[in-house]
C-alpha cells in the first residue's frame, strides 16, 4: 500500500483519415498507454463515431485532442473536419475535455527539436516510443499516397505537443473546457 | 476510483509485440477472447492468471492491474481505520495494544503514499 493515483492525465489523440482514424491513448509524456488503427472505411460516419465511442468507454480519457481544422492553414478537407468536428462534439456529450491543436504548432514544436517533415516526426516519436517502431511507415515519395499508418504518429505528435512542456507548445489552442 | 486503468494488459502485450492468441497460448487458455476480456475490463483473471501475467510480462501484478491495486489498497485502508477506531474504544490488554500498532502503522504508511513511478521502457 505505497501508492496513489498517478496525477498524470490520461490523454486521447484522435487523427482521422479517408478510410478511418489513428489514435494513441497517452498518460503522461513518457507512457505510452495503447495506439492502433480503426478502420472505417465501409462504414458511415455514425460507425467511425462508434469506435470514438469504444475508445471513451474504455480510456476514459481526462482529454482529447484532434487537429485544429478551423486554423487558416489547415488542409483538411470537408471530411476530415466534418468528422473532427463530430468526434469533438462527441467528446463534449460524455464529458471528456477537448483541445484542438493546429498543425502548424505541431510542426513548430517538433521543429524545435529538428524534425520538420512526418518523417523526421515519426522518427522522434519512435525515439520516445520504441514500441511504435514496426508501424513507422517507409519514406513517402512525391508519387506515393499518404500510408494510413502515419494516422497513428500523428496522433501521437497531437498528444505529445501537448504533453511535453516547453514554450512552443503555448500556441496550442483551446476549443472549450468543462 | 482510481485514475488509472483497472489494468495495463494491453499496454505490455502490444509493447512486446504478441498477440492475444499468443497470449492465450502462453496461459494455456483455449482462444485469446478471455485475453481480450482481460483487456477491456470485463473480466478479472483468477490469481494463477494474474501470476502467469506477471511472469509473462516481468512486471509485478500491482503494476499490471494499477487501478484495481489503487482501489483495492484504498478500500483496506479504509476498513484499516475504521476497525482501529472500533478497537480504541475497547479495553486494553497487551494483545490489543499490538493490534493497534499494527493498524496504526499501517494506516500510517497508507497516508504518505508515494507516487507511481513512471514505468521502465521495456
Amino acid at each position: 500500500m505505497t501508492r496513489r493515483p498517478s496525477t498524470a492525465r490520461r490523454i486521447l489523440a484522435i487523427d482521422p483519415h479517408s478510410r478511418g482514424f489513428g489514435f494513441v491513448v497517452l498518460e503522461g509524456p513518457d507512457r505510452l498507454v495503447d495506439w492502433g488503427l480503426r478502420d472505417a472505411r465501409h462504414g458511415t460516419d455514425a460507425d467511425l463515431l462508434a469506435k470514438v465511442t469504444d475508445l471513451v468507454t474504455l480510456y476514459r480519457p481526462s482529454l482529447l485532442v484532434a487537429e485544429d481544422c478551423t486554423y487558416r492553414s489547415s488542409r483538411r478537407r470537408q471530411h476530415g473536419r466534418r468528422v473532427i468536428r463530430k468526434i469533438l462534439a462527441l467528446a463534449c456529450t460524455r464529458g471528456v475535455r477537448t483541445r484542438s491543436v493546429s498543425a502548424v504548432t505541431v510542426r513548430t514544436k517538433f521543429a524545435a527539436q529538428g524534425a520538420t517533415t512526418k518523417h523526421a516526426i515519426a522518427g522522434l516519436i519512435v525515439a520516445r516510443f520504441p514500441e511504435l517502431a514496426p508501424h513507422r511507415p517507409r519514406f513517402r515519395k512525391p508519387w506515393m499516397s499518404e500510408d494510413e499508418r502515419q494516422a497513428i504518429f500523428d496522433a501521437a505528435a497531437l498528444a505529445l505537443t501537448l504533453s511535453l512542456k516547453s514554450p512552443t507548445s503555448m500556441g496550442a489552442h483551446r476549443s472549450n473546457h468543462r | 476510483m482510481s485514475q488509472k486503468l483497472p489494468n495495463y494488459l494491453k499496454t505490455y502485450r502490444k509493447r512486446a509485440g504478441l498477440s492475444q492468441a499468443d497470449v492465450a497460448y502462453l496461459l494455456g487458455v483455449r482462444s485469446g477472447t478471455k485475453v481480450s476480456r482481460y483487456e477491456r475490463f470485463s473480466r478479472l483473471p483468477n490469481l494463477e492468471t494474474a501470476l502467469a501475467f506477471e511472469a509473462l510480462y516481468h512486471m509485478p501484478v500491482a503494476d499490471l492491474f494499477a487501478g484495481l491495486a489503487d482501489d483495492t489498497a484504498r478500500a483496506t485502508l479504509r476498513r484499516a481505520r475504521l476497525l482501529e477506531r472500533r478497537l480504541l474504544s475497547r479495553t486494553k490488554n497487551p494483545r490489543l495494544v499490538r493490534k493497534l500498532a499494527a493498524l496504526h502503522e499501517l494506516v500510517a504508511v497508507g497516508d504518505e503514499e508515494v507516487q507511481y513511478e513512471p514505468l521502465p521502457r521495456p
